[in-house]
């Protein structure tokens, strides 16, 4: 159990001690890389919630996910096409969705719950 | 979380093993981009500050300047009118110093610092028929002598400016004789010499034909001359 936000601490100070600079026309990547892994992550997490989940999915998703996003981005740069705005505009659709329906699992099991404790 | 815990052991640390993996990349991601644009908000900000102060100073020297040149530019425009204010004033309150300005002028035109235009008078100079087999050639051409006698004549004549074909003759220039062609200030000129000047023809002509004067010396010469009076010349200043 503590082994996951050991993981998480140790990727955060990772991520605020380092102090490489990159120029500014590759922060788009770098935003679209946390999108596509936010996304997959309420992803799994809503995968785990109706029991579809599977680790290959999830993990293949995460990483693979974060590389087209990144790709997608270099492509636009290159053709002049504000490809990005596609990558943003799937993953944060995706994101609301994804939250959407853990929001309302969520809700379903709690007061499941407390109909049973009733 | 819960669910994770329910399954075999074996599955269960091969999944904490994969979830500390995507949470280290997921930290690894946030925990950057948040570093990187906090720093890119510190040190954006001054940059910029200190770009728009430096234009702005840029800008207020450049307005300064820019008054300071009109200042002057004013100050200029006052003095040259009280310099022309002294001279009139001194013109009209002596006689003594009118004469000097106008004396002033006409050096400025005989030095040929200011373009002139007036009325003026046309000599030109032209070598004579001869037979070269019989007689000898330099009895019947013109000689920097001659061109001298001229100008010498119309300058105490009182002429402003004098051209010799075209070219405006300074304080200093010279004149040099170089077989058929003279040079005046480097510049050789072939006969006929025109040699315009401007002044009074009421004055330069007679002058030029006074009996004995140079019309009759040059005209001794065999030297075709022709003089002619114009209503109207202009000289370019040098």
């Amino acid at each position: 159990m503590w082994l996951p936000l050991l993981g998480l601490i140790l990727g955060i100070s990772l991520g605020l001690l380092t102090d490489i600079q990159i120029p500014s026309v590759y922060e788009n990547y770098l935003s679209i890389a946390v999108l596509a892994a936010l996304d997959t992550l309420f992803g799994g997490i809503r995968a785990q919630l109706q029991h579809v989940y599977d680790d290959k999915v999830f993990v293949s998703g995460f990483f693979f996910n974060i590389a087209l996003a990144a790709g997608l981005a270099f492509l636009g740069v290159h053709l002049g096409v504000d490809l990005y705005l596609a990558a943003i505009f799937a993953f944060g659709v995706r994101l609301f969705q994804n939250i959407a329906v853990i929001r309302r699992m969520l809700l379903t099991k709690w007061t499941e719950r407390k109909g049973t404790i009733d | 979380m819960k669910k994770l815990q329910n399954k075999p052991d074996r599955s269960v640390v091969n999944k904490r093993i994969i979830f500390s993996l995507v949470c280290l990349v997921l930290g690894f991601i946030l925990a950057y981009s948040y570093s990187l644009s906090s720093s890119k908000k510190i040190s954006g900000e001054p940059t910029n500050s200190k770009f728009f102060e430096q234009e702005e100073r840029y800008r207020e020297d450049l307005i300064q300047q820019k008054e300071r040149n009109k200042e002057l530019e004013t100050e200029l425009v006052a003095r040259q009118q009280q310099v022309r204010e002294i001279e009139k004033s001194l013109s009209g309150s002596e006689e003594q110093y009118e004469s000097l300005i106008q004396e002033a002028e006409d050096l400025r035109l005989l030095l040929g610092v200011l373009p002139s235009t007036g009325t003026g008078v046309k000599v030109q100079l032209e070598d004579a028929e001869y037979d070269p087999a019989s007689v000898n050639p330099n009895d019947y051409i013109v000689h920097e002598s001659h061109v001298f006698q001229v100008l010498n004549e119309m300058k105490i004549s009182g002429a402003q400016a004098i051209a010799i074909n075209g070219q405006r003759l300074k304080a200093n220039s010279y004149i040099k004789c170089n077989g058929p062609v003279i040079t005046v200030d480097g510049k050789q000129f072939p006969a006929p010499f025109v040699i315009e000047a401007i002044g009074d023809p009421s004055v330069l002509v007679p002058s030029l034909k006074l009996t004995g004067g140079v019309l009759d010396q040059l005209v001794n010469d065999n030297i075709v001359v022709t003089i002619e009076e114009k209503s109207k010349l202009e000289m370019p200043s040098l």
